[in-house]
């Protein structure tokens, strides 16, 4: 209940921000923050825009949340899931028939996620380095690589500016016609349960949380820290790479990558803010996911209607993620409002 | 391959140094107060924006001073958060990223050319013109601050502070050193240096604003800070190093010969390649302040 | 700027430091104040001995008086008048020098930098050349001999501590307060001795703070006892001796007697060999530890925390590398083994730091209760966690041992009191009746009723046939349990009795001085 807490506070602390930002800009806030609740979750239609962004989202978010569990900090969500849309994108190129390309087109993308994320690990498994700079290096890496791949390899012969599309029988079929919202959300939401089934139901998932919160404790207890952190790069790793796969098999109208990436590009890291937001937990990054998908979709409307520029909704999260580093927030704020309860006792002896 | 295309080299080496030595120099401040910022590229990107504007408005040396003073205000609320608000570094750092992301996106179309604001052509750095090629003053400027910076660590009593403040606060506090005010301090003033950094990309260097204007530099930094030891003569030869195969791809692009064989796209990777490499490499051997990237609490 | 001594007046002299009702409680869940309404006063000229066992209080009190910690209620006085000080740099302002158990020195940067950092100056200045002279300076004066261009690394602890010493001589103190001093440089104590009672003639105030009687009585003008953060009362040295001392000290105590057979088996559970190991800051830690335990035996060992027996049950539990010696379990050779290992081979830990170590705070009860048994069936199935065995185990668990936790998933186990989570450590370990457990002070801070369960406990589990290495700083609670007692002082087993024969007063002189039996 404290965390539930703590992101409205710092959700509030956003929105107010945000409504400062656009009142400078002389835009009028209430009608911008209607016009995004309705982009969102005001008709069927915003609904299932919302959701078919959340897809990929809750998937990259599960990538730095298991990261984060264990006491790591994966930010390689984006350069994984470039090379798992690519490694979908090229089985496509194979024509194989549908149930076989279209489970192909997973697998392959889920494995290149991962193998993106072994250097990580094996570096800071052996050599101590840190996640933080091996990911974003990392990410750079393959956004050049997937340039190369997007322009030479992978290029639609008839349109030069975009890869070819994925099969239409590898693709996932609409779930509500007339919207972007595929199948691939329910693989989104699957993968959330099978996290958190992982954390908190299985031995390796109680390892991780334990090593994350308390290495020391941990290893007195047994575990190893390099099996872990082994585990839970590959693991996030799949997971970017299956949101890579979801959004290229899953997204109408193209299914295919542009050069540029335009709409790849930012999913790693909007995953981060999802993350961070939905606590780490994957039942609270499901409805951040959401929440974050309809800022996206009700961001359009805002932008039609009231005029104010999407990525205004970007630095409403920026902002929340910013307080929520904060770990007394409540304490903080309860100084100046009045309202939480004190947080958990702080013993420091004995 | 005649001298003068490699000096041309050179001299765009020396120009993509630039904000690499700045913002790595002002995080060696920081990191050695013991303040870990991610939120460099951050910085670096929004001071681009603001600088940018304030060159429009007042000429480039305004510009200049605009981001300067970007940098120290969002590194003083930085420095805050995790200072006396006990914050996570590296969470607040990632806000840092986020928000200035979305910021700048959003001014750029506010401005009304959607993703990319050129600076006028009388809002631009001069150049000093010499036989040799024309040289921004910043590239001086990025030889001088890290001899600077090396003199006020290890050459001053203020220095001493700072260092005491990373490796063992506890210490510094019997000392009588207030830990919190120096740490916001230092890294306000790191964070002042990346946004010199950014307002050198677009007011000199590039001479434009987009969202991706930054280009991992604010990493890069860090990955230089790492590789200096926290040094700041050594984050000039990383920081040239590093620009040298930044600019690397620019060049590697206007030769069809290298093109056939090398595809721009890998070069363009050789930064990032490289950061790896050395960071793998230098890792084990690099000793950081002892108390980096832990909070301080007295009781 | 130091007052002449005054002329003794029937032996009083001005009193230039003093603390009236100094109390002082930490938020968290110590049943008692760390200090207890402590009435303190140190005369110019005198060396005043501060004496008690660890956990007293006396580093507490020397940070009260300092300005490191800020008091919970009390009055603190130099000269006379009233003063509150908030920071340390109030306490150097008052002319109030402390120089810390763990030194307060930055180990890369070199003495003259060291002192710089505390020094007034600009911040933009340089001052080491004069910082270096007047060290040199210092150094003459006192007879404290030290480069001040050598890096605090590089020194020897005794070097380090006399740096430490000059720099807050630096800041012209009257008043000196030494946390501990000798426990790193017992070779230059008499030194040390000779330069205080130097400086106590030009008329200083010297607050010297030990756990050692034979300290307290040599130096010492006046002595004032702590324990439990109480003070027990004020001697002058000449007129007391050992035998009061130790009685202030460790307190009047009814003998406990439990309960026990002899030990009836031969077989040797654990076995320690010539155990050498290196301590957090590179120090020898274990400097050749040999001992047995067999089925059915505890082992305590005494002394005050600090002398090497956290190291011990770390090197034996597979926390930290011994670099020479053996830990046979069984015997299996099991020295530097992972932890994991050592756990499977029937070996359990009652840690030092519960809270660090012993439980994961931000998880639930439950967790922390399967913690080590948790890759175990039936605790879990294939790699799934059995959460209805958890369940049941945890919730027998906690009533065994008499937990009160508000909930087995849902809180965090960090807002329990030490006692609870004492408890659930006890048992976690011993639920199995396991062939060997190492306890470190594994009653710190329970209440009265707590404790005699453990005895209970440890003394069933004995009868099962466990070996049980305790250590404990509680002297009744080492001489009710234990079959033989050890006392180990600076990495060494200094002595070992059997402990029916033992003698308290004999057992707390070697602790106290840490001098062999012979």
């Amino acid at each position: 209940m404290d965390e539930l807490k703590k992101t409205i506070i710092a959700g509030a602390i956003g929105f107010s921000v945000g409504a400062l930002i656009i009142m400078l800009y002389g835009y009028d806030p209430i009608s911008a923050y209607t016009a995004l609740f309705n982009g969102a979750f005001g008709d069927l239609y915003a609904f299932s825009e919302s959701l078919a962004n959340a897809t990929p989202l809750i998937l990259t978010a599960l990538t730095f949340a298991i990261g984060f569990r264990g006491g790591m900090f994966n930010i390689g969500a984006e350069g994984q899931l470039y090379l798992g849309a690519l490694a979908a994108v090229t089985v496509s190129l194979f024509h194989l028939p549908s149930a076989t390309g279209f489970a192909l087109g997973l697998i392959f993308a889920v494995l290149a996620g991962a193998v993106w994320s072994l250097p990580v690990a094996i570096l800071k498994a052996t050599r101590g380095v840190h996640e933080v700079i091996s990911t974003i290096m990392l990410n750079w890496i393959s956004q050049f690589l997937a340039f190369y791949l997007i322009a030479k390899i992978l290029v639609d012969p008839l349109r030069a500016e975009k890869t070819v599309s994925v099969a239409e029988s590898a693709r996932f079929s609409l779930l509500v016609p007339g919207t972007s919202l595929s199948y691939a959300i329910f693989v989104s939401l699957v993968a959330a349960i099978i996290v958190y089934l992982l954390l908190w139901r299985t031995v390796i998932g109680f390892d991780i949380r334990a090593m994350g919160y308390n290495p020391l404790a941990a290893t007195y207890a047994g575990m190893e820290k390099w099996k872990i952190i082994l585990f839970v790069f590959i693991t996030g790793g799949l997971t970017a790479g299956l949101a890579g796969a979801v959004h290229v098999m899953g997204r109408p109208p193209t299914y295919a990558i542009y050069s540029g990436m335009p709409s790849v590009r930012g999913l790693g890291f909007e995953g981060l803010a999802v993350a961070m937001i939905g606590r780490n937990h994957p039942i609270g990054i499901i409805f951040a996911a959401i929440f974050f998908g309809g800022l996206l979709a009700g961001g359009r409307m805002m932008q039609l209607s009231a005029q104010v520029p999407l990525e205004m909704v970007r630095v409403v999260e920026g902002i929340v993620v910013l307080f929520l580093a904060i770990p007394e927030l409540i304490r903080l704020l309860s100084f100046l409002r009045k309202i939480g309860t004190p947080v958990v006792l702080r013993s420091k002896r004995s | 391959m005649n001298l003068a295309y490699l000096w041309g080299i050179f001299l765009g080496s020396l120009h993509a140094m630039v904000p690499i030595i700045l913002t790595g120099a002002g995080e060696v401040i920081g990191e050695s107060s013991g303040l870990f910022n991610i939120g460099l590229e951050g910085i670096i990107l929004m001071s681009a924006m603001t600088g940018a504007l304030g060159a429009d408005a007042a000429g480039p040396i305004v510009g200049l001073l605009v981001g300067v003073g970007t940098g120290f205000a969002i590194g003083l609320i930085f420095g805050s958060v995790c200072t006396y608000f006990k914050g996570v570094q590296l969470i607040a750092g990632v806000g840092i990223n986020l928000f200035s992301l979305g910021l700048v996106t959003f001014w750029l179309i506010h401005l009304g050319v959607p993703g990319h604001h050129a600076v006028a052509e009388e809002a631009r750095m001069v150049d000093i013109s010499t036989p040799l090629g024309d040289f921004s003053p910043m590239i001086f400027v990025a030889i001088g601050l890290p001899v600077v910076i090396y003199v006020l660590l290890y050459r001053t009593k203020l220095g001493l502070k700072i260092r005491a403040v990373g490796e063992n606060p506890q210490a510094a506090d019997v000392a009588g050193i207030n830990i919190h005010l120096l740490r916001l301090l230092s890294t306000a003033a790191g964070a002042s240096l990346a946004g010199l950094a950014g307002a050198y990309i677009s007011i000199d260097w590039l001479g434009s604003v987009t969202k991706e204007i930054s280009a991992g530099r604010g990493f890069i930094a860090l990955a230089t800070v790492v590789f200096s030891g926290l040094n700041p003569l050594l984050v000039l030869l990383g920081g040239f190093i590093f620009g040298f195969f930044d600019n690397l791809a620019v060049w590697v692009a206007t030769m069809p010969a290298v093109q056939k064989v090398i595809p721009w796209q890998f070069v363009s990777m050789v930064p990032y390649v490289v950061t790896l490499l050395v960071v793998t490499g230098v890792i084990g051997r690099v000793r950081f302040p002892a108390a980096m990237g832990i909070p301080y609490e007295r009781e | 700027m130091l007052k002449e001594k005054s002329d003794p007046v029937e032996g009083k002299l001005d009193i230039i430091l003093a603390g009236k009702g100094i109390c002082k409680g930490f938020p968290g869940v110590w049943e008692h104040l760390i200090l207890d309404h402590i009435d303190i006063d140190i005369q110019a000229g005198e060396i005043h001995a501060l004496l008690g066992e660890n956990g007293a209080g006396k580093t507490v009190i020397a940070n009260c008086l300092s300005g490191f910690y800020l008091l919970s209620e009390g009055q603190i006085y130099v000269k006379g008048n009233p003063v509150t000080l908030k920071s340390p740099r109030d306490g150097i302002r008052h002319g109030i020098g402390m120089v810390h158990q763990e030194l307060a020195l930055v180990k890369p940067f070199t003495v003259a930098q060291n002192i710089a950092l505390g020094l007034s100056s600009s911040d933009l200045s340089f001052p080491l050349p004069e910082v270096e002279d007047r060290v040199r300076e210092l150094s003459e004066k006192y007879g404290l001999s030290i480069d001040p261009l050598a890096r605090v690394e590089d020194l020897s602890a005794g070097e380090q501590q006399r740096a430490e010493i000059i720099k807050v001589l630096y800041h012209d103190p009257e008043i000196l307060i030494l946390d501990e001093p000798t426990s790193l440089i017992s070779a230059d104590a008499e030194r040390l001795f000779e330069v205080l009672e130097n400086m106590a003639e030009m008329g200083y105030g010297i607050l010297f703070i030990t756990h050692k009687i034979e300290e307290a009585l040599e130096v010492g003008d006046r002595v004032t006892v702590l324990r439990l953060g109480k003070s027990m009362g004020t001697r002058e040295t000449a007129k007391t001796d050992r035998t009061e001392l130790v009685k202030l000290m460790f307190g009047e105590h009814t003998p406990v007697h439990l309960e026990r057979k002899p030990v009836k088996s031969d077989k040797i559970v654990l076995e320690v060999k010539n155990l050498e190991a290196l301590a957090a800051d590179e120090e020898p830690a274990l400097q050749g530890v040999s001992f047995s335990i067999r089925e059915g035996e505890i082992v305590g060992f005494a002394g005050i925390s600090g002398n090497g027996q956290s190291e011990l049950a770390e090197v034996i539990t597979g926390l930290r590398r011994a670099t020479k010696g053996q830990v046979i379990i069984r015997e299996k050779d099991y020295t530097n083994h992972r932890p994991g290992e050592i756990i499977r081979a029937g070996v359990s830990h009652i840690p030092e730091k519960r809270r660090e170590m012993g439980v994961i705070e931000p998880m639930t009860a439950a967790e922390n209760v399967v913690l080590k048994d948790i890759r175990v069936s039936p605790f879990s199935k294939r790699s799934f966690l059995n959460i209805s065995h958890i369940t049941r185990h945890t919730e027998e668990i906690v009533s065994r041992f008499g937990a009160l936790v508000s909930d087995l998933w849902k809180s965090q186990t960090r807002i329990l009191s030490g006692g609870n989570i004492q408890r659930l450590i006890l048992g976690r370990e011993t639920w199995k009746m396991p062939r060997c457990i190492v306890a470190i002070y594994p009653t710190q801070g329970l209440d009265a009723k707590a404790i005699g369960h453990t005895w209970e406990l440890f003394m069933r589990l004995r009868e099962a046939g466990s070996a049980i290495l305790l250590v404990s700083e509680d002297l009744d609670e080492i001489m009710a349990l234990s079959d033989r007692i050890a006392v180990m002082s600076k990495g060494r087993i200094v002595g070992m009795f059997e402990g029916s024969g033992a003698r308290r007063e004999e057992i707390g002189l070697m602790i106290a001085t840490g001098a062999s039996k012979t």
